[in-house]
């Protein structure tokens, strides 16, 4: 077990180097929520002057009901690329390597996960950064803030895991590119990320319920807007159901994959 | 069990059911440098991979080491260092961050990476570049690279497949004296697969011949070829024709010489069993005692190509020239059908 958590911190490792030496990329994950949050705000700030749409998001102020959203959003477009790392290490060779040490086999798929929730941790980190600067009060203040953190990571979680499994299954990039783009936005749309159940459509409501991404963005919510309350724990009990799950099919899939 | 690598029957069919390798038998000898030569597709790296535990064999039972690679899996991937024919470095880490990355997934600890991280590094000349990222390496240094980080664990035997595939003439000469020089200062076993010729006759102290997943013949490379005949050296007379018949039955009498034979205008063909470097300069030192005068010499050796033939009935071109083809009138087929 111990080796398990060596051999991943290792294979994160690897893939958090790479990521702190891609400039733009790291600029972008700044930028994009940035934009995000002045658009969205912008577009959205005459919507909550009318007072029966600020019931509806549950704050007079669309950027406090959006940054849990976009800290979603944002991560749901980069977890679910981790994929990529095991077509291409596969391609390289990489993976054989991998393969031909005496690490763990699980390391590989658990370290590529881990790096994934530490990104995704960064970017909430830099969105909720974003966020504060533009006026928007966590009402649960820093200790809530770690609480978001949390959650943000372990949905990130789902998202890698269920990339990297079906990365393992795939040839090509495109073909994975081609999965996940089918996916992804539909995900994000059906959710209640950008916009309230109660103001979706009957048919959406149904499925943003059966949506990951709902029962992550609900604590989160509460926490920002309304403040701390016990309302939070189904949303994190769910998720992390989901984790728990997604983590053991992911290393089935993967150790199922490389086993020729 | 005193062999570095004992493979026994192995056969390994793939889940579409191309048979890979169809049973093949074979030993290394601790501190030998061995070869696979074959074209593509025979079946080498199928075999390198079930060697190593990366595939599981279909049938038949590998030791590494004197670790069965099933039942002791842990030793026997410990023994063992690997560089794939992919070269899989990682771009966008240094060269230090691959090699360091390469000692964890060893599980050796922090000191002993950074000790032996600078001995490798050194040992192939990357020391200066270590933190440069790879991504602006050649594919030379690279490959150099890859075989440095293989060894981070101080593996007994050492896998290279196809070590200097896509390299230029220089680079790969270089490269080979980098593996020379692992077996004569570390004393390591080095199984390796190629299918360059030159490559296998240079490097290797034996080699197989594989083609279509089976072992066709094996053998020191100097053996192989004089099983096909011998070296024949000609040589030009310029003596009258009673001098020089003479001086042949004096060549007949030299170790290794099978025959003499006169062509024409004072040429004559020699047949040496072996060796036919070191037969010129006896005849050369005796024909000075007699006073003989030769004018011109020219040594032709058997290539493993000519072995190549002889064992798979096709030069090592042909067969990959065919198979190439074969494969591509295959993605044709596909492209038409849909
Ligand atoms: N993963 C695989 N699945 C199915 N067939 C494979 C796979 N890898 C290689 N082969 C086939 O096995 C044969 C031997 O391949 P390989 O061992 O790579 O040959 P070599 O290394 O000598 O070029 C080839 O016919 C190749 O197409
Ligand atoms: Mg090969």
């Amino acid at each position: 077990m111990k080796t398990l958590f060596v051999d991943s911190y290792y294979v994160a490792l690897r893939e958090l180097k790479k990521y702190f030496r891609q400039k733009t990329r790291m600029i972008m994950t700044l930028v994009q929520p940035f934009i995000w949050l002045v658009l969205m705000g912008n577009m959205m700030s005459g919507l909550t002057n009318n007072p029966f749409a600020a019931q509806m998001l549950g704050t007079g102020n669309y950027l406090s009901f959006m940054t849990p959203g976009i800290i979603l959003m944002t991560i749901l477009f980069s977890s679910i690329f981790s994929g990529t790392s095991i077509v291409w290490d596969r391609r390289i060779g990489y993976l054989d390597k991998l393969l031909a040490a005496p690490i763990k086999r699980g390391a590989i798929p658990f370290g590529k996960t881990i790096a994934a929730m530490v990104q995704g941790g960064i970017q909430s980190i830099i969105i909720i950064v974003v966020a504060i600067l533009m006026g928007v009060r966590f009402a649960t203040g820093l200790p809530g803030i770690l609480v978001i953190l949390i959650i943000a990571m372990l949905f990130s979680l789902i998202l890698a895991g269920i990339s990297l499994a079906i990365a393992s299954k795939v040839k090509t990039i495109e073909t994975l590119m081609a999965i996940i783009n089918f996916f992804a936005m539909p995900l994000m749309f059906t959710s209640n990320a950008l916009f309230p159940l109660k103001v979706m459509p009957k048919w959406l409501e149904a499925i943003a319920k059966v949506n990951p991404i709902t029962y992550a963005v609900d604590p989160m919510r509460t926490l920002t807007v309304t403040g701390w309350s016990r309302t939070i724990l189904p949303g994190i009990g769910i998720t992390l159901i989901i984790d728990v799950i997604v983590l053991v099919w992911t290393e089935f899939v993967f150790k199922n994959a490389v086993s020729e | 069990m005193d062999k570095a690598i004992i493979v026994e029957n192995l056969k390994k069919t793939y889940s579409n059911g191309t048979e890979a390798v169809k049973g093949i038998n074979f030993s290394v000898d601790y501190g030998e440098i061995f070869g696979f030569l074959g074209p593509n597709g025979a079946g080498k790296s199928t075999t390198i991979k079930v060697i190593i535990g990366l595939l599981r064999p279909t049938a038949g039972k590998v030791y590494l080491d004197g670790f069965n690679i099933e039942e002791n899996p842990y030793e026997a991937r410990m023994s063992k260092g690997y560089a794939s024919q992919e070269t899989s470095v990682d771009d966008r880490l240094t060269a230090y961050e691959n090699i360091y990355l390469q000692g964890r997934f060893f599980h050796l600890d922090a000191k002993t990476i950074e000790k032996r991280a600078k001995d490798v590094l050194e040992m192939f000349g990357l020391w200066e570049r270590r933190n440069d990222l790879v991504d602006s390496f050649s594919g030379g240094m690279r490959k150099r690279l890859d075989i440095a980080g293989a060894l981070i664990h101080e593996p007994k035997i050492l896998f290279l497949d196809e070590p200097t595939l896509g390299l230029d003439i220089q680079t790969r000469h270089a490269i080979w004296n980098y593996i020379t020089d692992l077996q004569k200062n570390l004393k390591m076993t080095i199984f390796l697969t190629t299918h360059y010729l030159e490559e296998a006759d240079a490097l290797c102290d034996r080699v197989a011949i594989i083609d279509h997943g089976e072992i066709k013949a094996m053998d020191k490379p100097g053996v192989l070829k004089s099983s096909i005949g011998g070296d024949i050296i000609t040589l030009t007379f310029s003596n009258d024709k009673g001098k020089t018949d003479s001086f042949l039955p004096i060549i007949k009498e030299i170790d290794n010489v099978k025959s003499v034979n006169p062509l024409k205008n004072g040429i004559y063909q020699i047949v040496v069993s072996k060796n036919g470097d070191e037969v010129i300069p006896v005849i050369f030192s005796l024909a000075q005692q007699k006073n003989i005068n030769i004018t011109s010499v020219r040594l032709k050796r058997p290539t493993l190509d000519d072995v190549y033939l002889k064992y798979t009935g096709t030069t090592i071109r042909e067969a990959e020239s065919s198979r190439e083809e074969i494969a591509k009138q295959r993605i044709m087929m596909r492209r038409m059908r849909r």
